[in-house]
């Protein structure tokens, strides 16, 4: 079977993850990362990765009218991706199925490879679980005291929600990455039922119903109202879009931000986010670089704020590092069991592809069983405002934590 | 003068579509009462009877935005006094959440709100419409509609 994977705009974490389907003699695969010079012939099924903008539609056409099945492979293409946290800024990140009708999606960050083959083949995905339902966690539901932007990694038995650390597993199917595991609450990447963003926030609403809110007397009604000023709920939720909305904004009904750009689309995404979520967001979108680009934006913060990290995180950061280079030379010479390879060996420390075990101070989780874990255990740090800079990265924090300015030069 | 700041009379002129929902209890009774008494209130108010506004959540409301109405406000129960149990708080705590969100999109938060009645006061009711009103209409002439875009 003729497959043909097109690399639009963004991070090729997809487009990378589908040199997988190289394995095995099942496909015929050609490797597109600019479609913009594709010549255009037939073709049996053409993958689609990379966030796309409007002005792509024409390309995109072309594609379509070439080939007898369309894919969307992963969350960039098909509901807008991480990439969209830009479209708070007024951009146009648009997901493929607001430009082009009968297009199949994998949704995923990354997209699982398993997946795009049940995609390809025709065949039905079996039917997947609700997150919840393979979390090790248990959720009680009860109302929430608090709301926490960190917590202390102590107790592995509880649901994040109910710990108060927002999870959005609820309204997300089963995954490979599974950030859960590590420590890391679920921020939707897989969702199991549309607009799940606005449905999680709800929910969230709901288990928030003990915490503090503000009302007004009314002049005109003579009774209370909902008061506009900042309360306790609004306080510990300074970033609801970066949580909530993380990979659907595009496909979640809301209006499209016109908060004023302040820069190019990959620092319009930044902005805004909060400080504790990071390195989870460089994992992202960082590509084939996203552990140099991770580690930048953590090693920054470590240094001018004197957290201490101990010899055998900086160890595990080494090998991650030179993982990467070997990971980019695999991708430069397209072989797929050298990629496997080494991705495992990455997911063997940093949980997932999304580097969901790297943070602040060391790691969330174990990585080896006969590690002593307090050894590289990170813990709740301090929020300081400042601007911090390591060469090609620099960004300022606000005193709540929030990013109000990053550069991020290219390369 | 951008698209957007349109003076205060014409704004109430676009203002025709204000999805309500009145709780069953207080919310519905208070705007029973109101009838009873023929008082009078902007014809832009569309009422939407629940049984709860714990019954009302993001979804619907951004069902009704996206669907033509121009703000959405929900009357329930004066705080504590849920003929449920918590209905009411459980629905302004969804709400202010949706608030929020409007802010960061960079829009305006009135667009969403939630105000409590008393059903043996009909005036109640209609003093909540009318704050509805002049609220969107200030949010409307700053920050300018959800539809517009702009």
């Amino acid at each position: 079977m003729d497959v043909k994977v097109f690399q639009f705009n963004g991070c090729k974490k997809c487009f990378n993850e589908s040199l997988l389907l190289k394995e095995g003699p099942k496909y015929k695969v050609e490797y597109v990362s600019d479609p913009g010079n594709w010549k255009g012939e037939k073709v049996d099924v053409s993958v689609i990765t990379g966030y796309l903008l409007p002005g792509d539609l024409e390309h995109l056409e072309k594609i379509k009218n070439n080939s007898n099945k369309f894919i969307a492979y992963g969350d960039c293409t098909a509901t807008g991706g991480v990439f969209a946290l830009a479209n708070q800024k007024g951009h146009d990140v648009t997901p493929l199925v607001n430009l082009v009708e009968d297009s199949i999606s994998v949704y995923g960050c990354l997209g699982e490879i398993e997946e795009l083959k049940f995609a390809i083949d025709g065949t039905e995905v079996p039917k997947l679980k609700s997150l919840c339902q393979v979390c090790s966690r248990k959720a009680t539901c009860d109302y929430l005291e608090s709301i926490n932007r960190q917590i202390e990694l102590e107790d592995s038995e509880a649901c994040f929600n109910d710990l108060g650390f927002l999870c959005s597993g609820f309204t997300a199917s089963e995954c490979k990455e599974k950030c859960i595991d590590y420590n890391t609450p679920c921020r939707g990447c897989k969702p199991s039922i549309d607009r799940s963003g606005v449905r999680m926030m709800a929910l969230f609403g709901t288990l928030a119903g003990n915490i503090e809110i503000a009302t007004e007397h009314s002049v005109k009604g003579a009774t209370d109202k909902l008061a506009d000023a900042d309360d306790d709920l609004t306080d510990s939720l300074p970033d609801m879009v970066g949580n909530f909305f993380r990979f659907t904004l595009p496909t979640s009904g809301l209006p499209k931000g016109r908060i004023p750009s302040s820069g190019t689309l990959m620092e319009d995404v930044f902005i805004g986010r909060l400080i504790e979520e990071i390195p989870l967001i460089s994992g992202l979108l960082g590509g084939a670089k996203s552990i140099s680009l991770t580690l930048k934006f953590i090693e920054t913060y470590e240094k001018a704020n004197q957290i201490e990290v101990s010899a055998q995180t900086k160890k595990y950061r080494e090998e991650l590092l030179q993982l990467e280079k070997e990971l980019q030379t695999a991708i430069a010479s397209e072989d797929e069991s050298k990629y496997k390879e080494i991705t495992d060996k990455i997911r063997f420390i940093a949980g997932n592809m999304n580097l969901s075990n790297v943070f602040f101070g060391g790691f969330k989780s174990i990585i080896d069983t006969n590690d002593d874990f307090n050894e590289y255990k990170t813990h709740i740090f301090d929020v300081v405002e400042g601007t911090y800079k390591n060469g090609s990265v620099e960004y300022t924090i606000d005193s709540d934590g929030i990013i109000t300015e990053i550069k991020i030069e290219e390369g | 003068m951008s698209d957007c700041e349109t003076p205060d009379e014409s704004v109430k002129e676009r203002i025709n579509n204000i999805v309500v929902f009145m709780c069953n209890e207080c919310g519905q009774g208070s705007a029973n009462t109101a009838g009873v008494a023929r008082m009078a209130y902007d014809a832009a108010i569309r009422i939407i009877r629940v049984q709860c506004t714990g019954q009302v959540g993001p979804i619907q409301i951004m069902d009704a935005l996206t669907n033509g109405a121009d703000a959405v406000a929900c009357v329930g129960c004066c705080l504590g006094a849920c003929h449920f149990f918590n209905g009411n708080i459980i629905s302004m705590h969804r709400i202010k959440l949706m608030k929020k969100v409007f802010k960061e999109l960079g829009y305006s938060d009135q667009f969403v709100n939630q105000y409590t009645s008393r059903a043996a006061e009909g005036e109640t009711a209609v003093g909540d419409f009318e704050d509805i009103i002049d609220r969107l209409t200030t949010a409307i002439t700053e920050k300018g509609t959800i539809k517009d875009g702009c």
